[in-house]
């Protein structure tokens, strides 16, 4: 009796702390989100970027976008909320409006398109994976334990 | 009835092969079992068998003195000499302070030995001295000891006033570089002494003579009277005590001998590797010679001549030949992985097995 | 009466000559350092928040009569692996630190128990022999992180995994997760960054120690650590307890390597455990602790006499010498020594305490002798 109890406590726990990770797992999830001021053509019809975008996030201004510019923001979590302050001519009316993005899990870096996505097209017209071109930056051997050349020095390396 | 017996023939015959392993140790048995496997694998993966074999002998040379040393410690019931870097240290002042005083060549060798002797013999006598003080807790004060010495000779080889402009920075003309080229000095003052090169093999038969020498020393030390009566302080020390052995002196004795020997030893390894390493270098040098003592098949409370060289050979063997012949078997080089797991696995062993007499 | 108080005095500076000793080293070196009160305190705030969690997790094997743990380092590594396995997943902030934590309570449990084990082989040697696990184990931990992570373990970003497909590279970058326990709730008072929330998580832990104590096991426990023999007549199961006490210890220094890092920043894959040990023991032993008895209030003082010693070292070394690696290697010597004169301590009042039980036993039994007369 006391033992089946406390095996199902045990268990309990052990399911308890699952539980937490798979939560923190989607909940901790880092996204970093590239935004574009940048003009695109979708079937024909081209999307010119506004003159000036400013890119509020959780209160914060993160990016000041003139058209042609990119911005970044960190997120954490899938819901991604933004307030952009739009300025359509230079000098213009700027429009205050807060938008929210739903990320995919899977991507790390995600480019979205502002001008296309303004425009309500298709998810899949504005956002694309970010593909980090300088991955390799620092390729040269690095000094690890037990490396390439088995000097003698290493007597030391325990 | 005959059934019987051959039954008990079976078991006993079992029960020996058995006991045979529990004596010899499975770790060891796996390990010299490696070092097998690798010798016969060497060839085949395009590793020259003789530079191999040679490269083993030369690293043996150099480090079986070290090795040696560990006996005289485990004989007198003090365990493994983790403290070695103290001994070490005496060893370093000997071989700076003889280029110090401008000894050149050969003599520079025999003027580090004399400079280093008083050394190790002081710092022995009262590493000793605390030995005997904390009776039960010798090992891990050991290793602290050694860890503290190094730490503190650090800051004096920065802060001795040595001039040679051998081994001194250059651009600060003070304190001492990290490694100090022995070229002029006594670099393969040992290993060059009746060299034998045939083909790729060479044997620095100078070097194992020296070993040799103080090998057979201990092993006759070990026969005389005072041996004994180490041995037996450290196989009983009751006992030992009531046939009128002075328990404390025999392991302030085991204790320097152990000691200078490392002093020796490390002048070895540097003439044999052609270079002085100061500062965090001695840091770890005790683990090596510890496993490798363990590894030729001594205990915490006995070793003998014949350990130290199985155990230095198979030892160093690894260390030698598992990154050729694993690089160019696999490409991948895990010889530091099998290198620590093996000594310090060997280390554990050791530790926990349990011993009579001391802890 | 004056005696007495001379007495006192004297028992006083014997008892702390250790802590005494570093508030001297201190006061020498702090002027000659020339920092600021302020950059110190800083710096000390964060130090403690940094390091105490991980010193804490010493506490509970001393109080088995297992002496200092230098196995910590093992759930320093696992908690090393859990976090470079967040990073991978890109886990960011606090559920980051969450998830790591948990993630590296299955591997602490199975280190702790694999280090109980071995320790309950080497009664009356464990801190060598924990010593030597924690060697043994970093040959493992490069194994796992060096060769089989990447084939085996699958890491995606090229910015954790080296370039020739396996094995993690040397520094591992936290930045999405840097400092976010520290910088929740941080509250400023002139100039001086207080983590109020790593604080309270210590807090936490404090309080579970004190409470921990007086539980069944925690009675168990110092039971085990008085007298082994005598616990086992009592019906305690000695070596299970031991393990146990081995597994919570590994557990807390697994969370505790956490928080350190989080702090830190990023992971020196293969070097951050491996002085960690050392560092915390000595810690620990500055703050008036020793083999065999140790408080929080000894955690306390240590983190804070310890890290103004070493904050402090380099600058005045280089003041009073003129090179800075002098303060450098003091601070390492000065770790060591604290370790090796603690131990020494320790050996000779355990010899002394021996020899005292012997001569009252004597004294006894030649009383009792005269008594039958």
């Amino acid at each position: 009796m006391n033992k089946t109890r406390s095996l199902l406590f045990r268990l309990g726990t052990v399911l308890i702390l699952v539980g937490i990770c798979v939560c923190m797992m989607i909940v901790g999830r880092g996204h970093t989100v590239y935004l574009d001021n940048k003009k695109i053509e979708v079937d024909g019809v081209e999307y010119a970027p506004p003159y000036k975008i400013t890119v509020f996030v959780g209160g914060e201004q993160v990016a000041k976008l003139n058209a042609r510019d990119r911005g970044m923001a960190t997120c954490i979590g899938q819901n991604f909320e933004m307030t952009l302050k739009i300025m359509k001519e230079k000098g213009g009316e700027e429009t205050t409006e807060t938008y929210r993005l739903k990320l995919p899990y899977q991507l790390d870096g995600i480019v979205v398109n502002l001008p296309a996505y303004l425009a309500g097209l298709p998810e899949e017209t504005w956002m694309s994976e970010f593909v980090s071109l300088a991955t390799e930056t620092s390729a040269e051997d690095e000094e690890l334990p037990g490396g390439d050349e088995m000097d003698e020095f290493e007597m030391g390396d325990f | 009835m005959n059934e019987s017996l051959a039954d008990r023939n079976n078991y006993t015959v079992r029960d020996r092969v058995k006991s045979m392993i529990a004596n010899f140790g499975l770790p060891r048995l796996i390990i010299a079992a490696f070092l097998l496997l690798l010798f016969i694998a060497a060839p085949f993966v395009g590793a020259d068998f003789w530079t191999q074999i040679s490269n083993t002998i030369n690293r043996f040379s150099w480090n079986a003195v070290m090795v040696l040393a560990m006996v005289p410690m485990i004989h007198s019931g003090c365990g493994l000499n983790f403290g070695l870097p103290l001994g070490i240290i005496s060893g370093l002042l000997g071989a700076t302070l003889s280029i110090e005083f401008g000894f050149t060549g050969p003599m520079s060798f025999v003027m580090a030995i004399l400079i280093a002797t008083p050394f190790a013999l002081l710092l022995g006598a009262g590493y000793g001295w605390l030995l005997n003080k904390i009776k039960g807790g010798e090992m891990m004060i050991a290793t602290y000891v050694g860890f503290s010495s190094v730490s503190f000779m650090c800051m004096m080889w920065l802060l001795l006033p040595y001039h040679s402009p051998t081994m001194v920075w250059g651009f600060a003309g003070k304190g001492l570089r990290t490694t100090i080229s022995l070229e002029g000095f006594y670099d393969k003052v040992l290993a060059g002494f009746l060299q034998i090169r045939i083909g790729n093999l060479s044997i620095p038969t100078g070097t194992l003579l020296f070993f040799a020498l103080l090998a057979f020393l201990m092993w006759a030390f070990l026969h005389t009277k005072t041996g004994t009566a180490m041995t037996a302080v450290g196989s009983n020390p009751t006992f030992a005590r009531a046939a009128g052995v002075n328990v404390d002196r025999m392991r302030l004795l085991s204790v320097v001998m152990s000691t200078w020997l490392a002093a020796i030893g490390i002048l070895v390894y540097e003439q044999g590797f052609g270079f002085i390493q100061l500062y965090m270098a001695p840091f770890y040098m005790a683990l090596p010679a510890v496993s490798a003592i363990l590894i030729g098949g001594a205990s915490v409370n006995k070793a003998s001549i014949a350990n130290v060289i199985i155990g230095t050979f198979l030892f160093q063997g690894i260390v030698t030949m598992t990154p050729t012949v694993m690089n160019n078997m696999i490409h991948m080089d895990m010889s530091e992985v099998i290198r620590v797991v093996a000594s310090q696995g060997m280390i554990l062993y050791a530790l926990t097995r349990k011993t009579e007499g001391t802890k | 009466m004056n005696n007495g108080f001379g007495k006192k005095i004297r028992n006083f500076i014997f008892d702390n000559t250790v802590p005494l000793m570093f508030v001297l080293i201190c006061a020498v070196c702090i002027p000659l350092s020339g920092f600021s009160f302020s950059y110190l305190l800083n710096e000390i705030v964060t130090r403690m928040g940094r390091n105490i969690f991980l010193i804490l997790c010493l506490l509970i094997p001393i109080m088995a009569g297992m002496g200092l743990n230098f196995g910590m380092t093992l759930g320093a590594m696992a908690g090393e692996i859990a976090l470079i396995l967040v990073s991978d997943w890109q886990i960011w902030g606090i559920p980051g630190v969450v998830l790591a934590m948990i993630l590296s309570i299955p591997i602490s449990v199975l280190l702790g128990y694999f280090c109980g084990k071995i320790l309950n082989m080497a009664k009356g040697r464990e801190m060598i022999t924990s010593y030597i696990i924690s060697f043994f184990m970093n040959g493992i931990y490069q194994l796992i992180v060096l060769y089989m992570m990447g084939p085996i373990i699958p890491i995606k970003h090229s910015s954790i995994k080296l370039p020739r497909g396996y094995g993690i590279r040397n520094t591992v970058s936290l930045l999405n997760m840097r400092q976010c326990l520290d910088n929740l709730l941080a509250v400023r008072i002139g100039g001086v960054k207080i983590p109020v929330l790593t604080f309270m998580i210590i807090g936490v832990l404090c309080l579970f120690i004190i409470w921990f104590r007086k539980t069944k096991l925690g009675q168990d426990m110092r039971a085990v650590g008085q007298d082994m023999n005598v616990a086992r007549d009592a019906g305690i199961q000695v070596e299970r307890t031991r393990i146990i006490s081995m597994i919570m210890s590994t557990v807390l220094a697994g969370f505790g390597m956490v928080i350190y890092l989080q702090n830190m920043g990023n992971i020196a894959t293969y070097s951050s455990h491996s002085q960690i040990g050392m560092f915390c023991i000595a810690a620990l032993l500055v703050g008036g602790a020793s083999v065999d008895k140790a408080s929080i209030g000894n955690v306390f003082l240590g983190v804070i006499l310890f890290h103004t010693m070493f904050i402090v070292a380099p600058k005045a070394g280089a003041q009073i010498t003129g090179d800075s690696m002098i303060g450098e290697y003091f601070r390492v010597f000065v770790s060591y020594g604290v370790i090796t004169v603690s131990l020494i301590m320790y050996e000779t009042k355990k010899r002394k305490n021996k020899s005292l039980v012997g001569q009252q036993l004597a004294q006894a039994q030649k009383e009792e002798a005269k008594a039958h007369e």
